[in-house]
């Protein structure tokens, strides 16, 4: 398949051929709508048995259990797994905050990267792959499609995508989660700078919808160490006013602040069962999808 | 707090570089565009106590520590004299050394005196403080001695103890004198004495002299005051108040009267030994004495008949002061009294050669003649005891030779001629006679020291019952003896370096006073002129130690006294010595006796207007009067600068592991499964 004649500065290729071999499975059953690798909450026609039921009028006699009702004298409809394709929708944060980068990449090009290589699979494998991008709300939008055609629109919607602005992702979550119809694998790429009580609630009410949830949390190393010498000015890239602070008086209070932070994180996380992934800019973004990868299907079924 | 180096004080406003070196930091700071904001707000918004705190801890102690090593460097002193080097080190050191016996009293247990205390503390401080020139002034040499260091002090002889009694006043003048010869700079004078009353003369005129003159000198001049006030334990002091050779058909005895004088809060009785050495013969007598005196009077030593001339030695057991244990007497036949009347006057003339050759005892030989001026050519001097002169004032010759005689020790009495004359004596001069129509009594005289003292049994001269009807005006420095009611002089007192020059301004003519009719005052007041010249020019002769003395000291020989005495000093020291045909006896003057410390309030007055500080120390007390303590403010520093690099310590970060991950979240890695077991649905948590 040719989907992608134009090279894309965060597609790689050999990443993508070392990863094609994991399938990019969902961790519970899906409403899709055409037949695909994943689960179905519905039975089907797949070769895999799933229960036996009594017959009742209206169904199609084809599929009862003739040897079953030669033991039994009863009549049983023999019912199978269904396999369904999956709606991926793809939520990446575009806020000022994303363009920081204190290495080679910033958060935006490593979420571009993970964005990429995921939707590619998703699409190589049937399911519909849908993107939208936030800052101070949805900056541009792409609703869930399959096809090959659909990936070269994604991919452009992602090089195309600029950091600016605050972030209101709490708000673009809750939205999502009431205008994304079915069940969907949500994938949301951030840097969650936000308070954790609030991403609590998005979280559950993307759960009550019944979506699969994974979050890929974004950190550069220099925001966990702060290991500056000198004073410094910073200037808050979301707009909001600058700080002043000496590095060795604030650093404490810093990582304090940070701690609490991550611990009510990871306590979200906890609580609303979602699939979170912590990651540091200077990981190789083909070991972070491929723990992502094989962890899903480590899960299945 | 004093320095050595002040100079390098001026070093301390280096004290804010840490405050300034802070600002220019916080100046040359950063710009950094940062996502994480939330996290800077959050930091910010939490208390911020200690960390200020601790920023602010930080700069005291930089500061602290450039502080300590100024303060190290400047050489700080830790001392009770406040203002002692002010400005730095001084450019002449002046040492006023008390060497009088009171001086020698220890201090109690310690068997150290005040003196040994006072040298050793003044050379260990002065070495400390340092100086470019040091001098001495002590209590028997006549002019300021430079001296090499102050460690001279514990090896010069002429720091030892002696006998005589220092005159402060007077050495402050030589101090002033070697100030203005030498045109010194800053100047310290240091003062180390026991602030007796007898040592520092503080009625004494030359006080306020000495304080305009130090207050006009240009240069600086500080006064610092090592006393040593108090009395280290209770004191007994000896003397002998009278020695007379007594002479019976078939033997002779010695009539020697003592005084045992104690510290005035010894009232309990003791008895005392009292030890009395007779030429190499010692004999002991023990006398139980009760209240502060203890007086003993023609105690009798019997002695060869053919012993006419001798000396003796009374002691008592060693106390706290072994200085005033201890005197020496002489003693020889009496000497015949000779005394020469000069006048024209036989009205005047009789009663006083009545007077003058009457003797007060009968071993005593007493005679008197009368002579005019021009017959003066042709008399011994050397056998006279006393003149009384009632002519008009000497002219220069005449002068010349009176001078003479009183230089030798000679006593003269002055009184007024009929026609007084414009002559002058010294100084002195008659004015005019005066005459009252009423004769005036006498308001006032000196009875407790001088010719017109008391008697030995304390009763006063009838002094006050003399009446004066014509009387002749003084002028001229003297001292008044006696004054009219009308605040005139009626006798008066020359001071002179040896001798004795009186001037009565009446006679004993009826018609000009009662003196004649009343003859005791007269008498008395010749027979004691007369004694006192008597004394003088026998072969015999007790004196004070520093008293000028007939013979130079350098003819005598010592025969009794401390063996470590100098020659040189013999005038200074105790003892007994022999000059040519003459016995000398040299004791401490009666005032030394006389344990009064002068009072906080007139010491202080007689410094006033001047720099000056005390500190009072004690015998036996060789802690240091000042310390260098720079090794204090070292240490300070040390520990400031020890601090500072704790608190400037990164704190450990607890949260973070080398990944840059929350520790707990990594144990949750260690085992997912439990933790999703946890959870009501399949949340994974990954970190990498």
């Amino acid at each position: 398949m040719s989907v992608n004649r134009q090279p894309r500065s965060f597609l790689n290729t050999g990443v993508l051929s070392r990863l094609a071999g994991i399938p990019f499975l969902a961790r519970q059953p899906m409403q899709g709508s055409v037949s695909g690798r994943h689960a179905s909450p519905h039975r089907g026609s797949s070769v895999e048995f799933a229960e036996y039921r009594k017959y009742v009028p209206g169904d199609d006699l084809r599929r009862l259990d003739w040897r079953a009702y030669g033991r039994s004298d009863r009549f049983y409809v023999k019912e199978f797994e269904a396999d369904t394709n999956l709606r991926c929708c793809f939520v990446v944060d575009t806020s000022g905050s994303m363009d920081f980068g204190s290495g080679d990449v910033t958060k935006l090009e490593y979420a571009r990267r993970l964005t990429g290589a995921l939707g590619y699979m998703a699409i190589q494998q049937g399911d519909a792959v849908g993107l939208s991008c936030v800052a101070e709300g949805v900056v541009k939008s792409l609703l869930p499609k399959r096809g090959p055609a659909h990936l070269r629109t994604l991919f452009d919607l992602l090089e195309g995508a600029e950091p600016s602005g605050e972030t209101q992702l709490v708000t673009v979550l809750h939205e999502l989660a009431e205008t994304i119809r079915q069940r969907a694998l949500i994938i949301i790429i951030s840097d969650l700078f936000v308070e954790p009580t609030l991403l609590r609630e998005c979280f559950q009410h993307l759960r009550f919808r019944k979506h699969d949830v994974s979050v890929f949390h974004l950190l550069d190393p220099q925001e966990i160490g702060f290991d500056f010498k000198r004073p410094t000015r910073f200037l808050d890239m979301e707009g909001g006013p600058a700080i002043f602070a000496e590095p060795n008086d604030i650093a404490d209070r810093y990582h304090k602040a940070m701690q609490i932070y991550l611990d009510d994180l990871r306590q979200v996380v906890l609580e609303s069962a979602i699939d979170f992934h912590q990651v540091k800019l200077d990981e190789e973004y083909e070991q972070v999808l491929s723990r992502f990868l094989v962890g899903r299907t480590s899960g299945k079924r | 707090m004093t320095f050595l180096q002040p100079l390098l004080l001026a070093a301390l406003p280096l004290i804010a570089l840490p405050v300034i070196i802070h600002l220019i930091n916080q100046r040359r700071y950063q710009t950094v565009r940062w996502g994480a904001m939330m996290f800077l707000l959050a930091a910010n918004r939490m208390s911020r106590g200690y960390a200020r705190l601790r920023q602010i801890l930080i700069l005291i102690f930089r500061t602290l520590a450039i502080a300590g090593l100024i303060f190290a460097i400047s050489r700080p002193l830790a001392s009770g004299w406040l203002g002692l080097t002010a400005g730095g080190q001084a450019d002449t050191t002046v040492i006023l050394l008390d060497r009088s016996p009171s001086m020698q009293e220890q201090g109690a247990g310690t068997g150290v005196s005040k003196l040994q205390t006072g040298r050793e503390q003044l050379a260990s401080m002065l070495e400390t403080l340092g100086s470019d020139r040091w001098v001495l002034v002590e209590t028997t040499a006549g002019a300021a001695i430079e001296i090499e260091s102050p460690d001279s002090l514990r090896r010069l002889p002429s720091t030892e103890p002696v006998g005589t009694s220092s005159d402060l006043p007077a050495m402050l003048e030589q101090a002033r004198e070697y100030i203005t010869a030498n045109n010194t700079g800053r100047t310290e004078i240091w003062i180390c004495s026991d602030i007796r009353e007898n040592d520092w003369n503080a009625e004494s005129g030359r006080w306020q002299t000495l304080r305009d003159s130090f207050l006009e000198l240009p240069q600086t001049v500080n006064f610092h005051l090592l006393a040593y006030p108090t009395d280290g334990h209770s004191n007994t002091s000896i003397r002998v108040t009278s020695v007379r050779r007594f002479e019976t058909v078939d033997s002779a005895e010695l009539l020697v009267s003592l005084r045992v004088t104690r510290d005035q809060s010894m009232e309990d009785s003791i008895s005392l030994p009292i030890h009395i050495e007779l030429e190499g013969a010692r004999s002991e007598l023990t006398v139980d004495v009760e209240g502060p005196t203890f007086e003993l009077i023609d105690h009798r030593i019997p002695i060869e008949r053919s012993n006419d001339r001798g000396w003796g030695r009374v002691s008592i057991p060693a106390d706290s002061n072994s200085a005033d244990n201890d005197f020496y007497f002489v003693f020889d036949r009496p000497q015949k009294r000779h005394t020469l009347i000069v006048s024209g006057d036989p009205q005047t003339a009789i009663p006083l050669q009545l007077a003058a050759s009457i003797s007060p005892d009968t071993t005593t030989e007493c005679s008197a003649e009368t002579l005019s001026q021009e017959q003066l050519a042709t008399v011994d001097w050397a056998a006279v005891s006393l003149v009384l002169w009632h002519a008009p004032l000497p002219g220069k010759e005449l002068g010349s030779l009176l001078r003479d005689y009183i230089n030798r020790g000679g006593q003269v009495v002055f009184l007024p001629p009929r026609e007084p004359g414009s002559g002058q004596f010294m100084n002195v001069s008659w004015n005019s006679w005066k005459e009252q129509q009423v004769a005036i009594p006498v308001a006032s005289w000196r009875g407790d020291q001088g010719i017109l003292a008391n008697s030995q049994s304390g009763a006063a001269l009838p002094v006050g019952e003399l009446q004066i009807r014509r009387f002749c005006e003084l002028s001229g420095e003297v001292t008044p003896l006696a004054r009219l009611q009308n605040n005139l002089t009626l006798f008066a007192h020359l001071p002179t370096t040896r001798g004795g020059v009186y001037f009565c301004t009446t006679t004993p003519d009826a018609q000009d006073s009662s003196l004649t009719t009343n003859g005791v005052v007269l008498y008395v007041f010749i027979q004691r002129a007369l004694a006192a010249g008597a004394a003088v020019l026998g072969q015999t002769q007790q004196l004070a130690a520093g008293a000028a003395a007939i013979e130079q000291p350098v003819d005598w020989k010592q025969i009794s006294g401390p063996e470590d005495a100098l020659s040189t000093d013999y005038i200074h020291q105790r003892g007994v010595y022999s000059a040519g045909e003459k016995l000398l006896a040299v004791n401490r003057s009666s005032a030394e006796d006389q344990a009064r410390v002068l009072d906080d309030d007139r010491l202080a007055e007689l410094f006033k207007g001047l720099s000056f500080s005390r500190v009072n120390d004690t015998a036996g007390s060789f802690e240091g009067l000042i310390q260098e303590i720079w090794r204090l403010f070292l240490v300070t520093m040390l520990i400031a600068l020890i601090v500072e690099a704790i608190l400037c310590m990164p704190r450990a970060m607890p949260v973070v592991e080398q990944s840059g991950f929350p520790r707990r979240s990594a144990e949750t890695d260690a085992d997912p499964p439990t933790e999703r077991a946890t959870t009501s649905a399949a949340a994974t948590v990954t970190t990498s």
